[in-house]
């Protein structure tokens, strides 16, 4: 090494070489600068070529011999590549992008793609500097472009482009992923038994966010907002849900907006936000709930002829469920407040679960529901609406209670058809009707109904050996104790003329009046009165 | 997933060695590459002069001359004084990383790039001139030639790839019949290996006669006129048993 000094510069010469050895090929690794990549960091690193794309070069390799193979295929299938031109790339392993795991399983992952073309009009060389000073120059063989590879969920193909296509009307971002981990947890468990998912699940309801078509399942984990009045958009989802799953019933306590479901008239968003179930009051509610009330109630008292569909089965079924679980839950809601509550409630009964797991429930909040109920003042025209519609897993918008046999018929009929459909609008004549019904029973002014509706629904139950009255009640109380259960099956409703909800609902009040003690046999809560 | 994969050996990296990326043309490589001995190519002058720095690389004198493709003895030399100009490395992280047959190691970070240019003179031009000529060659061209070739295209009496097709034939033979059970032994072999079938490769297999094959064919297989595997025979239903072993389908045929 010289040094030649001069006036006002200074030089110095380096000798430069240019090793001849070539078993060491030098590569370049090239980071983009806003990754903020920085070698002096990297405790560990491990690359290895990535391979994946071995499969699409190389011919895919049929299986040989036994079944589907032809004699000669291969023979066949070259000659007839060379008679067409075909020419396939080779995998040549040179080629294949590196895959760069820093710092072990938790750190971060690149993958370099091969550059072309830097080796074609010049050269690379890399200059280190040496020891004794001179320079070392080495041919630069191929570089490699690395890009960190995201390790955070991404939504595919096909899901990018539908949230591309509700792009002006998600708000909402986090939720996108949000629903997508919770949909593919609900493909993985069938049959949970609901709820409490319900609750934990974090939803702003983005508004529009939640408008989508869903296949069945999508929609019963759709998380929609869970702040709520609208009862309406939860019965129907319910009922939805009942309808098509049967026995398979979900159960959960989502609430779906209405345009979630297939086959549903569309529905904005805003459709149910006004929607308020005024517990305090019987009027709002009742409007409220009597759209919701399922017809399959008025399915069981009509000749099934009319619609042979499964639904008649399923609420049947239900039906029989429903009765004892309606009970309970009448009371259980004329303490509860919480919308939500009231929903899980009914969704719980709603669902076609099995009998024993909901009569256990049901069992227990029934004194649950004595208890708050006392605590309460009687407010009960709500809850028992809200109750007896969702019980047997609404049906939205259809009118549900008619009480003439030669009206139910054509009612149930009507009714069948509109099922699926969510109206909101719906023959308000039915509907305080039914509320109506249940008033009768038990001349309660505070829940008195001030809709007058004379025409329509004064229920006297054409053919009834029994009434469901507080007298007959307390009757049976004092007699013996009994469940609700049994208290139900007493005041069939072939007899009373009324419907399952009526009865519940009339029941409840009934008890409530009453007031009975209670005592617990086999676990099962008594009521009984001693007179 | 993290297992996979060669350790990179991270030990000069550590030591955060910082090299130079330069880029140099083409015939400058070539050129090194022709170095002798340790492998000495010229040197590196780098210097201060008023604040800036000025790099540049000088030639070393044997590896001028230019080897150009020809017959005759190249005039042109390649310039031997080359500066370069240095640039930042900004918008890139540029690392260095070696292979070996068994080996990955990082060797540093570029800290600088440059690129190495040819100081214009005379030689330069002619080197570019000659390098153009070059390169304007078409790769194929046209070349007249004196004679005619009258070596081949001679005729024949029987070509001699011809003669040889005949006597392998009258070696072989008429195909003659052979037993039912061996033949038909013969063709449950064969299905075993490959399911579908054209006929000339089963006479080809069993040596037997087109039709008396047919026959047997027709008694155990079926033939498939359309479908993906056209025109191929395969083996009844009954017979086959292509994932449990073969020894029903010997049962099948008693």
């Amino acid at each position: 090494m010289t040094s030649l000094g001069s006036s006002s510069s200074s030089t110095t010469e380096y000798v430069v070489r240019v090793p001849k050895n070539t078993s060491k090929k030098y590569n370049i690794m090239a980071f983009n600068a806003g990754d903020k990549v920085s070698c002096s960091t990297w405790t560990q690193a491990r690359m290895e070529r990535d391979m994946s794309n071995r499969r699409i070069y190389g011919e895919e390799e049929t299986q040989e011999g036994a079944a589907g193979s032809e004699f000669g295929k291969k023979q066949r299938e070259e000659a007839r590549r060379k008679k067409y031109g075909i020419v396939t790339k080779e995998f040549k392993v040179e080629d294949q992008p590196w895959i760069l795991k820093v710092n072990g399983k938790a750190g971060r992952r690149f993958k370099g793609l091969k550059k072309g073309g830097v080796t074609e009009n010049a050269s690379y060389y890399i200059f280190t500097q040496c020891a004794d000073g001179a320079f070392e120059a080495f041919p630069v063989h191929s570089w490699y472009n690395f890009t960190p590879q995201a390790k955070h969920r991404t939504l595919t193909a096909e899901e990018a482009e539908e949230e591309w296509g509700r792009r002006n009307k998600v708000v909402n971002h986090f939720s996108i992923m949000l629903q997508r981990r919770l949909r593919g947890q609900e493909r993985g468990e069938e049959d949970e038994e609901e709820g409490e998912k319900g609750g934990k699940k974090k939803k702003k309801g983005g508004r529009g966010g939640d408008l989508r078509i869903h296949d069945l399942e999508d929609d019963l984990e759709m998380s929609s907002d869970e702040s709520d009045g609208s009862n309406g958009d939860d019965d129907e989802a319910k009922s939805k849900a009942k309808k098509d799953k049967g026995p398979k019933g979900k159960g959960k306590k989502k609430k779906k907006k209405g345009s979630d479901l297939e086959g549903f008239e569309d529905s904005d968003d805003g459709d149910f936000e006004g929607l308020e179930v005024d517990y305090m009051s019987d009027e709002s509610s009742s409007e409220e709930e009597e759209p919701e009330k399922t017809k399959p109630n008025k399915g069981e008292d009509v000749p099934k002829g009319i619609d042979e569909m499964s639904d008649s089965e399923e609420e049947s079924e239900e039906e029989n469920k429903n009765e004892e679980d309606g009970k309970e839950e009448e009371e259980e809601e004329d303490g509860k407040k919480t919308p939500v509550q009231v929903e899980k409630k009914k969704k719980k009964d709603s669902s076609g679960e099995s009998d024993s797991s909901e009569d256990s429930d049901i069992e227990g909040e029934a004194a649950s529901a004595l208890f708050m109920k006392k605590r309460t003042p009687p407010k009960r025209g709500g809850g028992r609406g809200s109750a007896g519609s969702s019980r047997t897993g609404s049906r939205p918008g259809t009118p549900s209670i008619d009480n003439a046999a030669t009206s139910n018929t054509l009612r149930a009929a009507a009714n069948k058809l509109e099922q699926g459909k969510r109206q909101t609008t719906v023959p308000s004549s039915e509907t305080p009707a039914a509320k109506r019904l249940k008033m009768e029973p038990s001349p309660q002014s505070s829940s008195g109904n001030g809709t007058p509706q004379p025409a329509s629904g004064k229920s006297t139950p054409s053919s009834s050996d029994v009434l469901l009255t507080e007298d007959a009640v307390r009757r049976y109380l004092i007699r013996k104790p009994m469940t609700t259960k049994d208290l139900l099956k007493k005041f069939q409703t072939k007899r009373t003329g009324l419907s399952s909800e009526q009865t519940v609902n009339v029941l409840a009040q009934i008890l409530k009046r009453l007031n009975p003690e209670r005592k617990n046999i086999n676990d099962k809560m008594h009521f009984y009165l001693t007179e | 997933m993290s297992d996979k994969g060669q350790f990179v050996d991270l030990t000069r990296a550590k030591q955060h060695t910082g090299v130079w990326l330069v880029k140099v043309p083409k015939y400058l490589s070539q050129q090194w590459a022709k170095a002798p001995g340790r492998g000495e190519v010229g040197k590196l002058k780098i210097g201060k002069a008023q604040g800036k720095t000025a790099v540049s690389f000088s030639l070393n004198e044997e590896l001028t001359v230019v080897q150009c493709s020809g017959e005759k003895v190249s005039s042109v030399r390649s310039p031997r004084e080359h500066p370069f100009t240095m640039q930042t490395v900004g918008g890139q992280t540029l690392a260095v990383f070696t292979e070996t047959s068994d080996k990955l190691a990082l060797e540093g970070m570029v800290v600088q790039r440059a690129e190495c240019r040819p100081a214009v003179s005379e030689s330069y031009m002619k080197l570019k001139k000659l390098q153009i000529e070059e390169s304007t060659k078409p790769l194929r061209f046209s070349q007249k030639l004196e004679k005619a070739i009258t070596t081949n295209y001679k005729p024949v009496s029987n070509h001699s790839h011809n003669v040889e097709y005949e006597k392998r034939k009258k070696e072989e033979g008429k195909r003659a019949r052979a037993d039912k059970q061996k033949v038909l032994e013969m063709l449950f072999s064969a299905f075993e290996k490959h399911q579908y079938y054209n006929i000339r490769d089963l006479v080809d297999i069993t040596k037997q006669p087109v039709i008396y094959l047919k026959e047997i064919l027709r008694e155990i297989g079926v033939y498939n006129s359309r479908g993906p595997h056209k025109s191929t025979w395969e083996l009844k239903p009954e017979y086959r048993h292509y994932e449990e072993g073969q020894e029903d389908e010997e049962e099948k045929i008693e």
